[in-house]
């Protein structure tokens, strides 16, 4: 009895639930064998037509290359830089309290202000890394330097987040482990290689299942700093089917580039998971 | 489960709508951000209102970016939205919208003499199968600006031809330290297609003619790789502009950092502000052309079209007609600097007079083209962009690159047909 009225207590939610989630998805798929082009009244059954063109389609497999480079470069940056902070923000000194609060500033700032803001900073004329460099490098319009600086700002805005995280998964761990092992006569290398790394990996995990699907599924930041050029060589997965659905209206084929991302976080997701369960084993 | 219903009708009838306004005829006008002080704009809206009496317009405005506006639009439309009854479009749209029977057909308001004094280039764009779908709003074109004074310090004349242009531009740069020779709009966004269509059409090619796709030919490629060498061979212009648009080249003109720069009307009355480090040294004349080539400039501007799911389009297309007036066109010309897109204005004394500017505007405006008139523009553009960006950046060879867009052009019109 009481189960039964639990059950219809969560009805409405899974019905919410249902029809913002799971239907849209659904829809997606199904449109994804289509050749939809809605405001010329196109609108036919292709079956696996788009996902064929999408195998020769250069400019997917360019932006597949673009999101895979920008995402195992910036979240390996961000992880190394995250845990050193995480580290160092750990032991106690004065003011640490002001200071873990100002770390955390990057990641406050809203992505479009940051990305308009880098913007001005790689401004080949103007900006202010050219200034302290006292270079005239065109950190945005070069092929070689925009999807460096596309990550050097990714790297900037997230890594306050993975040293946060670090910083908490740090401070689970009992003291008592690190005196022993000083009493052990362990040095500092050996204590973080043997104590705090292995202690620290569940949470190293869940940060790196975080960073990595927000990476892969990049867009604001990158939309708003190079809007994908110069030459696509900074257009990602989300940006091309971004241009796709929305720009050109091309639901069809827009919708199988969505299936591609949604499948590839899918298996990204699971690896991730499946490796977490076997670390808390 | 009560209250779940309860909370629904509540839902329900907040959106009924709250007030039904017998008497008047409430007409919506969707347009972008005017530019400068919106004052001038509300007592032309309040003219037409003491005008018509019964119909009251209210004005809202549209996002900023032109791409958010189209989405608008095609979300709203598609959806058969009667929200709003008059429509601001730029000029690559009005084909895509009258292809899918969203505009209402404004042939009837155009006398043949309406039709003589509206430029050409405009007029073409807004006619689709011989019939008209909007009218034009006001004009904008590519311009050449120069520096005046530093023209006149060395003993030259504005250039006409690309060869004079990197001669002059070459001479003085050298002796200028810190000057930027000719600056232009690069990135990877539509402004790019507009600035390589110029040199396109200057040199005799084109993207489609008659239905074609002809992007890959010959003068297309010479053309591309001509302003490839603009930066690295010819040294005139700095390889910044691959992430230049109108307001970053804006800038750095504004503070007399370059002696040639393409672009749009606007920055005109900009340079010429009280305050300015440029003020009274900036020229402008037509885009330079190839040695036996035309000039050639690509349009821009915007175009009033009427909703075809408007619930009033007869009030809506008296709003339309009233912006189409020469009277109109001028005030927003004089208070605005929105440039008429009617010719006869060129010549109206008052007009010169305040904004003396104008009658030189004349002749590039008559020469403007429209790019690619096609219901499939936005596709087109998707692809010429990043291949356009390729050629600039040393990706691709030119001929690589439009080879590619040949290929893709071809695809999508062939595919969508």
């Amino acid at each position: 009895m009481k189960k039964e009225s639990g059950n219809r207590f969560i009805f409405p939610a899974l019905l919410i639930l249902f029809l913002v989630t799971v239907y849209p998805v659904f829809y997606v798929f199904y449109l994804s064998f289509h050749r939809r082009l809605l405001i010329f009244d196109i609108s036919k059954f292709v079956g696996l037509d788009n996902y064929l063109f999408l195998l020769r389609d250069d400019r997917f497999w360019n932006a597949l290359k673009n999101t895979v480079y920008f995402t195992s470069v910036s979240v390996s940056l961000e992880l190394a830089i995250g845990l050193s902070i995480a580290v160092l923000l750990n032991r106690s000194f004065r003011f640490r309290g002001v200071t873990r609060a100002v770390v955390l500033i990057p990641w406050a700032v809203p992505t479009v202000v940051s990305a308009r803001m880098w913007e001005w900073i790689y401004n080949t004329d103007f900006g202010i890394l050219n200034y302290t460099l006292g270079a005239k490098i065109n950190w945005l319009g070069s092929p070689f330097w925009a999807i460096h600086a596309a990550i050097l700002m990714d790297v900037w805005k997230t890594t306050p987040f993975v040293a946060i995280l670090l910083i908490a998964g740090l401070q689970v761990i009992p003291k008592e482990l690190y005196m022993a092992a000083k009493v052990d006569g362990a040095g500092n290398w050996a204590i973080f290689r043997r104590i705090t790394l292995p202690l620290l990996k569940p949470i190293i995990l869940v940060v790196l299942l975080f960073r990595t699907l927000d990476a892969f599924r990049v867009f604001d930041a990158v939309y708003v700093l190079t809007g994908g050029g110069p030459a696509n060589t900074t257009e990602t997965l989300s940006i091309y089917a971004y241009k796709v659905l929305f720009q050109t209206l091309q639901f069809g084929y827009g919708s199988t580039l969505s299936v591609v991302v949604f499948l590839c976080i899918g298996s990204i997701s699971v690896f991730y998971i499946k490796l977490l369960s076997k670390g808390i084993k | 489960m009560k209250s779940v219903l309860l909370l629904l009708c509540v839902f329900i009838v907040c959106c009924l709508p709250a007030d039904k306004k017998d008497k008047f005829t409430v007409v919506v006008f969707k347009h972008g951000k005017i530019a400068g002080d919106p004052e001038p704009f509300r007592k032309l809206l309040k003219k037409f209102e003491d005008e018509n009496p019964g119909i009251v317009i209210r004005d809202e405005m549209l996002p900023a970016s032109t791409d958010e506006q189209h989405q608008f639009y095609v979300i709203n439309l598609e959806g058969k939205s009667s929200d709003f009854d008059v429509l601001s479009m730029d000029v690559i749209w009005v084909h895509e919208f009258a292809r899918a029977g969203w505009l209402r057909d404004l042939t009837h308001m155009l006398s043949g003499e309406d039709r003589n004094d509206f430029f050409p280039g405009p007029m073409q764009a807004v006619t689709y199968n011989n019939r008209v779908y909007a009218i034009p709003w006001y004009i904008d074109a590519g311009l050449l600006y120069y520096r005046k004074d530093l023209l006149e310090k060395y003993g030259f004349s504005p250039p006409v031809t690309w060869e004079e242009l990197i001669r002059i531009a070459q001479y003085i740069i050298s002796r200028e330290p810190g000057l930027y020779g000719f600056i232009w709009q690069g990135k990877q966004y539509e402004g790019l297609v507009c600035n390589v269509l110029e040199y396109l059409w200057g040199n005799g090619g084109d993207i489609l003619r008659d239905g074609k796709v002809v992007i890959y030919s010959d003068e297309n490629i010479h053309a591309l790789r001509f302003i490839r060498d603009l930066i690295i061979k010819y040294k005139v212009t700095p390889p910044l502009v691959t992430t230049a648009i109108e307001e970053s080249t804006r800038h750095i003109f504004g503070n007399g950092r370059a002696l040639f720069m393409r672009n749009w009307p606007y920055a005109w009355n900009i340079f010429e502000k009280e305050g300015s480090p440029v003020k009274g040294m900036v020229g402008v004349t037509l885009l330079p052309s190839f040695s036996k080539g035309p000039s050639a400039s690509t349009l821009g501007g915007w175009q009033l079209g009427v909703n075809k799911y408007s619930k009033h389009p007869e009030e809506a297309e008296k709003l339309v007609e009233f912006f189409a007036l020469p009277e109109s066109q001028k005030i927003l010309a004089i208070t605005l600097g929105y440039k008429p897109a009617r010719r006869s204005l060129y010549s109206d004394k008052e007009l010169i007079k305040e904004q003396p500017f104008i009658a030189g505007l004349y002749d590039v405006f008559m020469n403007a083209r429209p790019r690619p008139l096609t219901p499939y523009y936005m596709m087109i553009t998707q692809v010429t962009q990043p291949e356009f960006s390729a050629a600039l950046s040393g990706i691709k060879t030119p001929e690589e690159s439009l080879k590619a867009a040949q290929r893709q052009i071809d695809y999508i019109l062939a595919a969508e047909r």
